[in-house]
């Protein structure tokens, strides 16, 4: 299970069944320099592996005027 | 994904450019598209002093920090525009961060011009953003004329410059596209105006900022109607994604190929001869400048409210 946040936004979102970064993209429908894909700290490519237990940060680049 | 510079594990991919980076190098890289733009469109010359304006959002931070780690010397300007629960905060977040950095930060109340965006709101018929853009604009450029700053820098990025230029291709507007660009040179009392992060996307900023630990205000201006250009940047994005490097292509051609035919366009009738506001000074299309004429309607609209 993999916890998500986006934006700050509560509750995170749980994936069970999502592997790396790009999958995460995919399925918030999301292109590769659309947001920061943060975990512990670190920003993730989109090849990099998400393990079950993982609390991966989405923050999105757009400014909101 | 590794480092395309050092072979180390990459904390960013950038397809526009075919690569990753590794934190350091990305700061690198950060760096020499600054370095580059700065050269290239005689941004800064010699010992000049810049007056960065502050929003308190990535770019403009991003931009301080930037320009003072390629030892230019920078102010800032942050431009208090007395909205409740909104000013206040993002100047308070904008004051720390240039304290921390060791960076100077002058900050400026409208409302001591008569001039609170609230205010504004009231008195005026028209959007209050695009008043409001003008006040901003304004109080830029004069503070810079008056305290000796040869150019005044702002930090929009790739995307915002792509998404205007192809606003005004759409329209085909002749003046604005023969003065877009990353840098407008100083006039009169207008100073230089540049934008150092022009060959930088939106994104790029971000990861600068996150690595940096630069910690930007991220929430919105209460009267905001959405950022601009939403729908020409998704448009862009798209474009981009299929096809890596187009944003930057479409916006150095234009510079390269396009925009010299517009060069020295008018503006209208009526609109190219600039005389010096009656009020204030500062250059205007009328006897007086918008922002003194916004000034009296908001002093106007008061006295009016006050009266019943
Ligand atoms: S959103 Fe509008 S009112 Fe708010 S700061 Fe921007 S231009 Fe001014
Ligand atoms: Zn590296
Ligand atoms: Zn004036």
């Amino acid at each position: 299970m993999i916890t998500v946040t986006i934006d700050g936004k509560k509750p995170p979102i749980t994936y069970p069944k999502i592997k790396t970064v790009l999958q995460l993209l995919n399925n918030l429908h999301l292109r590769v320099n659309d947001a920061l894909i943060i975990r512990d700290g670190e920003l993730l490519t989109p090849d990099r592996h998400l393990w079950p237990g993982d609390q991966v940060t989405v923050r999105m680049v757009v400014s909101r005027g | 994904m590794k480092c395309k510079r050092c072979g180390e594990l990459a904390a960013v991919k950038l397809p526009s450019h075919h690569a990753g980076f590794c934190p350091t190098c990305f700061e690198g890289f950060f760096k020499k598209q600054v370095e580059t733009a700065v050269r290239r469109h005689g941004m800064i010359g010699r010992d000049e002093k810049v007056l960065v304006a502050v929003s308190g959002g990535k770019d403009s931070l991003a931009l301080m920090r930037v320009l003072t780690d390629l030892g230019h010397v920078v102010e800032g300007l942050h431009v208090h525009l007395g909205i409740p629960d909104s000013s206040d905060p993002v100047a308070e977040r904008t004051r720390a961060f240039c304290a921390a950095n060791g960076l100077t930060l002058h900050v400026l109340h409208t409302a001591e011009h008569g001039l609170a965006v609230p205010d504004v709101k009231d008195a005026v018929r028209r959007p209050v953003c695009a008043v409001c853009g003008k006040i901003k604009r304004h109080y830029f450029n004069r503070f810079a004329y008056e305290n000796g700053f040869a150019a005044l820098a702002t930090g929009h990025n790739l995307d915002d410059e792509t998404a205007r230029l192809f606003a005004n291709v759409l329209r085909w507007d002749p003046a604005y596209l023969g003065t877009q660009g990353p840098t407008l040179p100083g006039e009169g009392k207008f100073v230089r105006k540049i934008k150092p992060l022009y060959r930088l996307t939106e994104f790029e900023t971000a990861a600068y900022c996150f690595l940096k630990g630069i910690d930007h205000w991220k929430a919105a201006c209460p009267y905001s109607g959405g950022a601009s250009f939403t729908g020409h940047k998704k448009l862009i994005a798209d474009l981009e994604d299929r096809s890596p490097g187009q944003k930057t292509a479409f916006y150095e051609a234009f510079l390269a190929q396009g925009r010299p035919h517009f060069a020295g366009a008018s503006r209208g009738e009526g609109q190219d001869t600039l005389y010096a506001c009656a009020q204030c000074g500062f250059p205007s299309s009328g006897e007086v400048c918008g922002v003194c004429r916004v000034r009296e309607q908001v002093a106007a609209h008061k006295a009016r409210r006050e009266a019943v």
